[in-house]
């Protein structure tokens, strides 16, 4: 039985609704914040996730960082060496799609060429009539860059739980991966 | 002489900041190069050996898979409070095979050894052996 530490990194625009989903998989679905209130700096909030079928976990250690400009570089302080990374734009908001590219470039500065698995998080899909950005577009850029996309609705409760599984079980899998590799060189 | 195993000097791992349970942290003092402990996630990392009796040691030799940044430090209280640093180091990037670091030490003693991983080449560092040339 292990227990790994991942510390995953939440980026996005300002309201996009990063700590919507966070608290939404902190709080198993419990707690939608209705009213917004901006992430000034950073928060953690620290979750476990059990590996199915291998008695193992994955604690997330996810720093959710305000996205508004004025922020992000002391938040950056904290992005050092990161497992994870989890890049979340509005589905509503074309804007905040267009950034997702200037985001990623932003945390691979942080991570001195190690591979770090990452997903790309439409939020808000509840939002239907109101949709800028197409699944099938958000899909295709996500796959260019080598990340696992995901459609969420924090205030539907809709998915919310996906894009951290999926990220738990991509650094389980480095993990067991690596083990491999060092048992050959011993 | 150098001793490989460096749990015949009496050393006992008493705390280390990752364990998965098929790889513990007494896989670096079995003198075997083969069994080692592997961190777990995230920096830094940390363990620390505590000997049953004070050691005077002039080399530590070091044999891991992906460290990056080390540090040394030593105690000489019975109850592992107040360390100093002895030594730290950026070890060189290996690929295929295992990194081996020597620290030459001119016969510090010591009744405990913590050793801190600040930074590794990637998210998961190994640490297979950790022998001391030293009298007790």
């Amino acid at each position: 039985m292990v227990k790994l530490r991942a510390k995953c990194i939440l980026v996005g625009d300002a309201s996009v609704g990063k700590s919507a989903l966070s608290q939404m998989f902190r709080s198993d679905g419990g707690h939608f914040q209705k009213n917004y209130s901006m992430t000034a700096g950073a928060e953690l909030v620290v979750k476990s996730v059990s590996i199915p079928d291998s008695g193992d976990s994955v604690e997330l250690f996810i720093v959710d960082s305000g996205g508004k400009e004025t922020f992000v570089e002391a938040c950056e302080k904290l992005w050092g060496q990161p497992s994870v990374l989890c890049l979340v734009f509005d589905v509503s908001s074309e804007a905040s799609f267009r950034n997702c590219g200037l985001w990623l470039e932003r945390v691979r500065a942080h991570c001195q060429g190690l591979q770090v698995p990452g997903v790309l998080v439409g939020n808000k899909s509840d939002l239907s009539s109101r949709r800028e950005v197409e699944t099938a577009v958000a899909q295709e850029w996500a796959r260019s860059q080598g990340l696992e996309y995901h459609e969420t609705s924090a205030k539907e409760m809709e998915n919310c739980e996906a894009p951290f599984l999926s990220l738990a079980r991509a650094f389980y899998a480095l993990y067991q991966d690596r083990i491999q590799t060092i048992q050959t060189l011993a | 002489m150098i001793d490989s195993a460096l749990s015949s000097f009496g050393a006992q791992v008493i705390l280390s900041a990752s364990s998965d349970e098929n790889y513990p942290p007494e896989n670096i003092i079995d003198g075997n190069t083969e069994s080692f402990w592997i961190s777990t996630g995230m920096f830094p990392q940390e363990f620390i050996f505590r000997f049953t009796d004070t050691v005077k040691m002039s080399l530590i030799n070091i044999h891991s898979y992906n460290v990056k940044n080390l540090r040394i430090e030593k105690s000489t209280s019975s109850d592992a409070t107040d360390f100093e640093v002895i030594a730290q180091k950026e070890f060189e990037h290996t690929e295929g095979h295992l990194q081996e670091n020597d620290f030459s030490l001119s016969g510090t003693t010591a009744t405990h050894l913590r050793f801190i991983i600040t930074s590794g080449y990637d998210h998961f560092v190994s640490v297979h052996r950790v022998a001391i040339e030293g009298t007790r």
